[in-house]
């Protein structure tokens, strides 16, 4: 024997320990978007171009060069196991390993079965993340061997996520489910994770102000596929059992790590420049991956080459595929569309119409029935002179004659409908349970099929699954409205799910939002939802802003939290004002019961500053934020004493005195922003006639000085330039004049004490004018007066000095 | 063993090349072929048997499954098919002890008459060591049924050897006579990437001075690698975009093709543009000339009738899959390979010698057994 044969490269691989590829596999979706198609079989089970999804997930894996798999199954798992037993890829000469894993019913998440791997404690070497419905032609041993070369030299990268470029608007990008990557062009890296939901439509990106200060160059896409390929290392899991509120592995995990500050990890992107990749997330991209497998974007994973299922089909003229083995029957005068699949041994009588669709095997369509961008499972019938369109149809569906299914419905397998009924729009049917006695014989072939996939199984597990999908099913049952079941013909034996409604109290997931969902829902163009994103197929306007420039604007300044004080925020646009508007209300509520507590609870002020810091953080927000929120709290809780004067004076000093301290602890000190603050504060509020006293009382505890009420005093803005309305800016305009007033007695004083203190004044002569320390001299503006002035004295030079000092190092 | 020929470790074998073929992981016809006969060595290596009937049908199941896996990579089939022909050829000539057979089918040889006379590449010495095994040669033995196969491999694995050689010296047989075909100051036009093509040109780079004009071959643009390794080796290359091949015709003296399968009828496939050259070169009476081995000889003819035998790639090639808009509104079509009529061609120039589209059935004929067509 040659030793330069064929398999020995091959071998030596599987030899090689080292050298084995791993992949996981998670076989549950985690998600009912299927329902009730998924009642009796897991999703991954669900054909697409009638193969198994899972058999395209293998098939892309082995293209791929995996070796080892790992299935992660929870519902059905029994089934996902006896498909794998009986697939080709159990053969001796498929070349790879497939291990089940039934993982426990409280999985509830994926991040719940990384949890399950880390516990199994399979992983040994890096490995390929996948999920149970991929369609990928994407030689992820590239993406594997770029992943362990930048390992090499940074053992921070942890994972290389797939990503590939398409438009805003491709047919295969989920518009309810997708995300903006932040990704610096040299090394794409993935620099921020952020998820985009296509309804309530999103307007706003938050970035980091760091990445923008870090990196000289971002690309923010918000035209990428997300393949969930992800190439992890071992210490994926590990991270997943660390941070046990890890959920989904992209909005929890891979935007967690990436925000954290603690992790130190980086995630990689890879954006693929050739080759296939998408996911069956829902069943609109049931559809559109269909029809590009049909129109051979997943070449060599077509119909006629490599299809997974191992049937054969012959191609034609329009990618018309058909199965080869001479069992279709065609009428002579029916009509194949272009797209179209016909799997073996299937009829398409005299006159009928198949266009843009899938039909699995042993398929009937009746005389003069119309099928339209649809989808038939095994053994689904179509009678004479129906209308089938852009729905699914399960296996051994009856659609009796001259009925209407109308688009997005899904209809499970063993239904019956008709004769002469119509299907609403969207409906959602699945057969009643076994204890009618109208039961159809077509329902023994699906059933048949059913018993053939887990015959010698334990039924303990299918018996909880059925539990499960029972008391579900239950519930749908006894809401049944009759007059809709009425009209899906006399010999049905459906029921119907009723549609998704919203419950205000609940605390729904927007991913999950029914309305949302109807973006990921076959043949629902929704026309009716208003959508910004330009992922949507309504507004034509943002399409075309939406890609180049719009883009700067929409992410621009989206988060307050992000930018500091400082940083005026360009032309203050309504959508700005919006993001403020969510992010602020939400954080000044927190800080609100947190500082009610403390004023409540007496807490010392370093403590009640420690919780906020910690808020701040939480919530990425910015100083300015923050500091609002103390002052507020504070000027809110002074009374107004209806005498005024020296009551009102007392109650101001001693609420001052009290918690003043805790403005500048907060994490920066900004004297002056705090009087803008004050300001702005008073002039919205009815402690308007306050403000003066405030301000003066800040001054005498140090916490704000001479210059940084002269500094505030020749801003503009203090005037109230540019605010509207105005009443508004006419409270402005008073406080400005307080301060004015108060500016006037320090000049007074200034040149008191020049002729008293000269000495003083030389030793500072490198100071500049307005740095004066010497300002102890209480002035006595607005309504104040400076009976209270001298006990202040001496020690407020020297801790102004320490001020300015700390305002330096700031 | 009876009921499954194929132990364990060939079957591996056996998949492994198949899932590869089907992935599409092993391309180019060359690279197949060989793919092939080492699978198909290793197996004939492995496998036991105890008459002829038993082997030919084992071969035929892994050439089955082979072409099963890959229909459009004719080359596996041909070769299995040509591997057949050594091994019975092989079988008779130790069975009957003699040569004349194999040398009067020799004389009968068209490519002989081509080459006027030249003695066929036959191993002479061969002929005396199967003379020697012919006293053992005892096909079902009852007592020892492994006898046969052991008499029989080692002429086998040399008969395979033979093929594997002419497939690794293809080019050379088929460059060696280049200088005849291209002559100085020649203008040639070729299309895409041929191994073949390339090896010939480069071949007569030495003794001739002549240009090459390469259309660059949407949308593999497969030229553009073509154009680049021509010009390296000192040829005067112009790289063409497709559309100005009609235009160029009439400066052009030869149109030299590559392809991917010769059908039994004189036409062939080759890659995307083939068939614009050379319906372009009928327009002009320029002179089509195609250079090929022979493991591309393929005994079907009628592949044309059928759709999918151009070879449809996915169409990202042609429209970007960042078009997002466009992706759901427009069908496109991107075959890669173009059927090109016996009519266009005037000449193909293998390494068994240079034969008109007319008597490509022969060679088939001679290359193949009858029996093996429908594998």
């Amino acid at each position: 024997m040659s030793p330069n044969t064929a398999s020995t490269g091959k071998d030596n691989l599987i030899a090689d320990e080292e050298e084995v590829l791993q992949a996981v596999i998670l076989a549950d979706s985690f998600n009912k978007r299927f329902k009730p198609l998924t009642t009796h079989k897991p999703r991954c089970l669900l054909p697409i171009c009638n193969a198994p999804l899972l058999d395209w997930t293998f098939e892309s894996l082995a293209l791929a060069g995996v070796q080892e798999i790992f299935v992660i199954c929870r519902s059905h798992a029994e089934l996902v196991k006896t498909a794998i037993k009986n697939s080709k890829w159990s053969k001796p000469g498929a070349g790879l390993k497939i291990v089940p894993i039934v993982t426990a019913k409280e999985t509830f998440t994926p991040g719940d079965a990384m949890r399950d791997i880390y516990t199994h404690g399979i992983i040994t070497s890096d490995f390929v993340l996948v999920t149970g419905d991929l369609v990928s032609n994407i030689h992820i041993g590239d993406v594997v061997r770029e992943h362990k070369e930048r390992r090499k030299t940074d053992k921070d990268a942890i994972m290389t996520m797939v990503v590939k470029q398409s438009g805003v608007n491709h047919r295969t990008r989920s518009k309810g489910d997708s995300a903006v990557f932040v990704i610096d062009p040299e090394t794409s890296k993935c620099l921020h994770y952020e998820a985009v939901t296509g309804y309530p439509p999103k307007k706003y990106t938050s970035i980091p102000r760091e990445i923008l200060n870090e990196h000289p160059e971002v690309e923010i896409r918000n035209d990428l596929i997300d393949c969930s390929i992800d190439i992890c290392s071992v210490e994926v899991p590990s991270l997943f059992q660390d941070n046990f509120d890890y959920g989904d592995v992209r909005r929890d995990f891979v935007h967690g790590v990436l925000t954290s500050d603690l992790l130190m990890k980086s995630i990689y992107c890879y954006i693929a420049k050739e080759g296939y990749a998408a996911r069956v997330r829902d069943t609109r991209s049931y559809d559109s991956i269909s029809k590009d497998i049909l129109s051979r974007w997943t070449f060599p994973l077509v119909p006629d080459d490599n299809h997974p299922g191992g049937h054969s089909y012959e191609h034609l003229r329009g990618n018309k595929y058909i199965a080869k083995d001479n069992s279709v029957i065609l009428s002579r005068t029916c009509k194949i569309g272009n797209n179209t699949l016909i799997g073996s041994k299937s009829q398409i009588a005299d006159n009928a119409q198949v266009m843009a669709s899938v039909l699995g095997q042993r398929c009937i369509v009746g005389a003069g029935s119309v099928v339209r961008n649809s989808y038939l499972f095994d053994g689904a019938v179509v009678g004479p002179n129906c209308v089938v369109e852009h729905s699914i149809i399960g296996s051994g569906v009856h659609i009796k004659e001259r009925t209407r299914v109308e688009r997005g419905c899904l209809i499970a397998d063993g239904v019956v409908v008709g004769p002469q009924a119509t299907v609403k729009p969207f409906s959602r049917l699945s057969k009643r349970r076994q204890d009618s006695d109208d039961e159809d014989e077509e329902f023994e072939d699906a059933e048949e099929q059913c018993e053939d996939d887990d015959d010698d199984e334990g039924e303990g597990e299918d018996a909880d699954d059925e539990e499960e999908v029972d008391s579900e099913l239950e519930d749908v049952e006894a809401n049944q409205d009759p007059e809709a079941l009425a009209k899906l013909g006399a010999d049905t034996n459906a029921i119907i799910w009723p549609l998704p409604v919203v419950d205000e109290d609940e605390d729904i997931d927007e991913l999950e939002h029914p309305d949302n969902q109807r973006l990921m829902r076959i043949g629902d163009n929704a026309s009716d939802l208003v959508l910004s994103d330009p992922g949507s197929v309504t507004s034509s306007e943002s399409e075309s802003e939406s890609d180049s420039d719009d883009d700067d604007d929409r992410f621009y300044g989206s988060n307050p939290a992000s930018s500091t004080t400082s940083l005026p925020l360009g032309t203050p646009s309504n959508l700005v004002a919006q993001a403020d508007s969510a992010v602020i209300s939400e954080f000044q509520q927190e800080v609100k019961q947190s500082l009610d507590r403390a004023f409540a609870e007496g807490h010392s002020v370093d403590n009640a500053a420690v919780e906020l810091k910690t808020l701040r953080m939480a919530s990425n927000v910015s100083l300015r934020l923050v500091r609002e929120a103390v002052i507020a709290a504070m000027v809110s809780r002074i009374k107004i004493m209806a005498g005024g004067g020296i009551p009102q004076r007392q109650e101001i000093a001693s609420m001052i005195s009290r918690w003043g301290g805790l403005i500048d602890k907060i994490g920066g000190v900004d004297p002056v922003e705090t009087v803008e603050v004050l300001q702005e504060y008073c002039a919205s509020s009815d402690r308007l006639p306050l403000f003066g006293q405030i301000l003066a009382a800040l001054y005498q505890d140090d916490i704000v000085d001479e210059d940084d009420i002269r500094a505030w005093h020749g801003n503009p803005k203090a005037q109230g330039q540019d605010v509207k309305p105005a009443s508004l800016q006419d409270n402005y305009n008073k406080c400005w004049v307080t301060g004015a007033h108060m500016i006037k007695q320090f000049d007074e004083q200034d040149s008191d004490e020049e002729s008293e203190e000269e000495s003083d004044d030389g030793s500072d002569s490198g100071e500049p004018v307005v740095k004066d320390p010497v300002t102890e001299k209480l002035p006595s503006a607005g309504t104040n007066s400076s009976e209270e002035d001298s006990c202040e004295e001496s020690s407020d030079g020297e801790d102004e000095e320490g001020n300015t000092d700390e305002d330096d190092s700031e | 063993m009876a009921t499954d020929p194929l132990n364990v470790a060939n079957q591996r074998i056996v998949e492994t090349l198949a899932s590869r073929l089907r992935r599409r992981q092993v391309v180019g016809s060359r690279e197949t072929a060989l793919e092939t006969v080492l699978v198909l060595r290793q197996v004939i290596s492995k496998v036991r048997f105890s008459n002829i009937d038993q082997l030919v049908e084992i071969i035929r199941s892994v050439g089955r499954k082979l072409v099963e896996a890959q229909p459009k990579e004719h080359t596996v089939g041909n070769t299995v098919r040509k591997v057949l022909h050594h091994i019975r050829e092989e079988y008779h000539t130790a069975s009957q002890g003699t040569a004349v057979v194999s040398t009067s089918k020799d004389t009968l040889s068209i490519a002989k008459f081509v080459l006027q006379g030249q003695p066929r590449k036959q191993n002479v010495p061969q002929k005396t060591t199967l003379n020697e095994s012919h006293g053992m040669l005892k096909e079902n033995d009852a007592d020892d049924p492994d006898a046969f196969a052991r008499t029989l491999k080692p002429v086998l694995m040399e008969a395979i050897q033979d093929v594997l050689d002419e497939l690794e010296t293809v080019y050379d047989n088929i460059s060696k006579n280049a200088k005849d075909h291209i002559h100085s100051d020649e203008i040639i036009l070729t299309i895409g990437k041929s191994s073949t093509v390339e090896a010939f040109l480069k071949a007569a780079a030495p003794y001739r001075k002549y240009t090459v004009i390469v259309a660059d071959t949407a949308p593999s643009y497969r030229g553009h690698d073509m154009a680049q390794s021509l010009s390296s080796a000192g040829i005067s290359t112009v790289l063409v975009p497709d559309s100005s091949i009609y235009a160029l015709m009439s400066r052009i003296n030869k149109v030299m093709l590559g392809a991917h399968a010769i059908l039994a009828n004189g036409g062939m496939f080759a890659i995307t543009g083939s068939l614009l050259a050379a319906t372009a070169a009928r327009a002009h009476s320029t002179p089509v000339v195609v250079c090929a081995g022979q493991f591309k000889l393929t005994p079907q003819w009628n592949l044309y009738h059928e759709y999918g035998a151009l070879d449809f790639a996915d169409p990202s090639s042609v429209l970007g899959f960042e078009e997002g808009n466009l992706v759901d509104k427009v069908d496109v079509v991107n075959p890669f390979y173009d059927y090109v009529r016996p009519e266009l061609i005037d000449a193909f120039i293998t390494n068994d010698g240079d034969h008109p589209p007319s008597s490509v059935y022969r060679l088939i004929k001679e290359a193949y057994d009858d029996e093996d067509y429908e594998l």
